[in-house]
């Protein structure tokens, strides 16, 4: 993802002066990562959700554009980070009990498949299974890696909007990928 | 923890081509629509409103600024307003007369007529005693025993009352002088015609002065009232306005000097008779430690009490009787 940080503040200023373009010209350089960032986070269960939280993630930016500063943060940092308040919020609402999974320690024992991940996505069908394993991640764990495979973000980044350490950060980046590999694994065991 | 976990991982790059693969353009340009139409009808925050982290507003940083100046007016006007007063406890001698002379009058202006208390006198002090000038400018004649006194109304922090609270009252008879009260106490008194006989000292004389002063200027203001008596009535209303604190050691001061008629005075202002000082010591335990049996009979005649104990633990009695003066013991009703 080709990200400007400095256009990306300009936009943003430009929509606070009124600038009726300028807010579109921004949203379609993060619309798709922000909406999978949203569902992934919903995870199965709540994607009905995701189009409402997209929606109310993007009215927040607008209503407070003035309020971002770019000497303390990339804006796609400050997006993620509103995005993910967005999703937290709606699981506070529907009284969703966030807890961490249990299969951590299992899944960083898995060895690496032999195929390549993207040559198993190749197909529609696989591609499904492996977005359906993404949401099926502790929210931890999928929070920070849709922020780091779909947005780009630093670890550093997810760790400030996510409010939790550096080193944590890469441990919940760790599980995920691991436990995204045994999902793979299992699904070719069963193709072959 | 290695630098691996923040490189590219194989599994990242296989998201994003699912993600690329199951993704519905459709969907998204409807999406789009939506969500461009919704941020069109919010209206964006102005940045000044927003921009608090960069620029404050000044109310924020100094808003113990305020507080605190707003605390140093409220010291300032209440210093102006209350300070002057405290300076000035004399009040114009007409207020307590006509005071005295209107008390069915309190009641309808909703006077408090009940004792008061100074700040600093124990709650055990007991009432004052009777006033007996208190219905002498009604009356012209020395008032009864039985006759309940008109309280001097309630000293508002430590203020004395202030002679514009009665500015319409008819004037007062003159009271009598002090040595027909004196005379009714048993003789103790000198010259019934010395108009000024009960008050003593430099400060005493000035207060006088500027009493009568005070009291020639409302007298000229209310040009249908009477002239009031000569100045021995007015200084013992000034006396009254000094706060009962002030009166009560001038009290104890006097009957440790035993100075019958300064005891005289204060008590018919109705200054309280056994209000302690630090010590617990009562007017009447300093009459007998300084063995002046005329004062303590004075005392005692007053209702002062023999059983009051001081902070060490001895009444009036206890001192006396460890004196062993005859005359002492008489003056107190405890000879034989």
């Amino acid at each position: 993802m080709d990200l400007d940080p400095a256009d990306d503040a300009d936009l943003l200023r430009a929509h606070g002066a009124g600038d009726p373009h300028a807010f579109a010209r921004l949203y379609d350089r993060y619309d798709r990562p922000c909406f999978q960032f949203i569902r992934g986070m919903l995870g199965a269960s709540h994607a009905d959700a995701a189009e409402d939280l997209h929606q109310e993630t993007w009215i927040s930016i607008s209503k407070n554009a003035a309020a971002f500063d770019p000497r303390k943060a990339r804006f796609p940092a400050w997006l993620f980070t509103i995005a993910r308040h967005k999703v937290l919020d709606h699981f506070r609402r529907q009284k969703v009990v966030i807890l961490a999974s249990a299969q951590d320690d299992a899944a960083m024992m898995v060895r690496d498949p032999g195929p390549t991940p993207q040559e198993q996505v190749e197909s529609r069908e696989l591609a499904q299974k492996l977005v359906n394993a993404v949401e099926a991640l502790p929210l931890a764990q999928r929070g920070v890696f849709v922020m780091f495979a779909q947005v780009g973000l630093s670890l550093e980044e997810i760790s400030n909007a996510t409010g939790v350490g550096v080193e944590t950060t890469k441990s919940r980046l760790r599980y995920a990928r691991a436990t995204l590999r045994l999902a793979l694994a299992a699904e070719r065991s069963t193709h072959v | 923890m290695s630098d691996h976990d923040a490189a590219p991982d194989p599994i990242d790059q296989a998201y994003v081509q699912a993600e690329a693969v199951l993704s519905d353009d459709e969907a998204r340009a409807a999406r789009r629509a939506r969500v461009l139409a919704a941020v069109a009808r919010e209206p964006v925050t102005p940045p000044a409103a927003t921009f608090s982290s960069i620029r404050r507003p000044a109310w924020r940083r100094g808003g113990w600024l305020a507080a605190a100046s707003i605390a140093g007016l409220g010291v300032f006007v209440a210093a102006h307003l209350y300070q002057p007063a405290l300076r000035q406890p004399l009040t114009d001698a007409a207020a307590p007369a006509v005071q005295t002379a209107a008390g069915p009058n309190q009641a309808s202006r909703g006077i408090a007529a009940s004792p008061t208390r100074s700040a600093g006198v124990p709650s055990r002090t007991p009432p004052p005693t009777p006033r007996a000038f208190a219905a002498a400018p009604l009356t012209a004649t020395p008032a009864p025993a039985d006759v309940q006194p008109v309280a001097p109304p309630p000293p508002l922090l430590m203020i004395p009352p202030a002679p514009k609270a009665f500015p319409a009252a008819p004037a007062p008879a003159p009271p009598p002088p002090a040595a027909v009260v004196a005379a009714e106490r048993g003789s103790l008194l000198p010259a019934p015609n010395d108009q000024r006989p009960l008050l003593g000292g430099a400060s005493d004389e000035a207060v006088d002065a500027q009493g009568v002063t005070r009291g020639a200027a409302m007298r000229a203001s209310r040009q249908a009232i009477p002239s009031p008596p000569p100045a021995a009535p007015l200084t013992r209303f000034e006396s009254s306005a000094r706060p009962r604190s002030d009166q009560a050691a001038r009290l104890r001061a006097a009957a440790a000097a035993g100075r019958i008629a300064e005891l005289e005075t204060l008590l018919a202002q109705g200054v309280p008779v056994d209000t302690p000082d630090a010590d617990g010591n009562t007017a009447l335990m300093k009459s007998v430690k300084a063995d002046h049996p005329a004062a303590a009979a004075l005392l005692r005649g007053r209702g002062a009490s023999l059983d009051h104990k001081n902070r060490a633990g001895e009444s009036s009695r206890d001192i006396a009787t460890a004196k062993g003066d005859p005359e002492l013991n008489q003056a107190l009703g405890l000879g034989p």
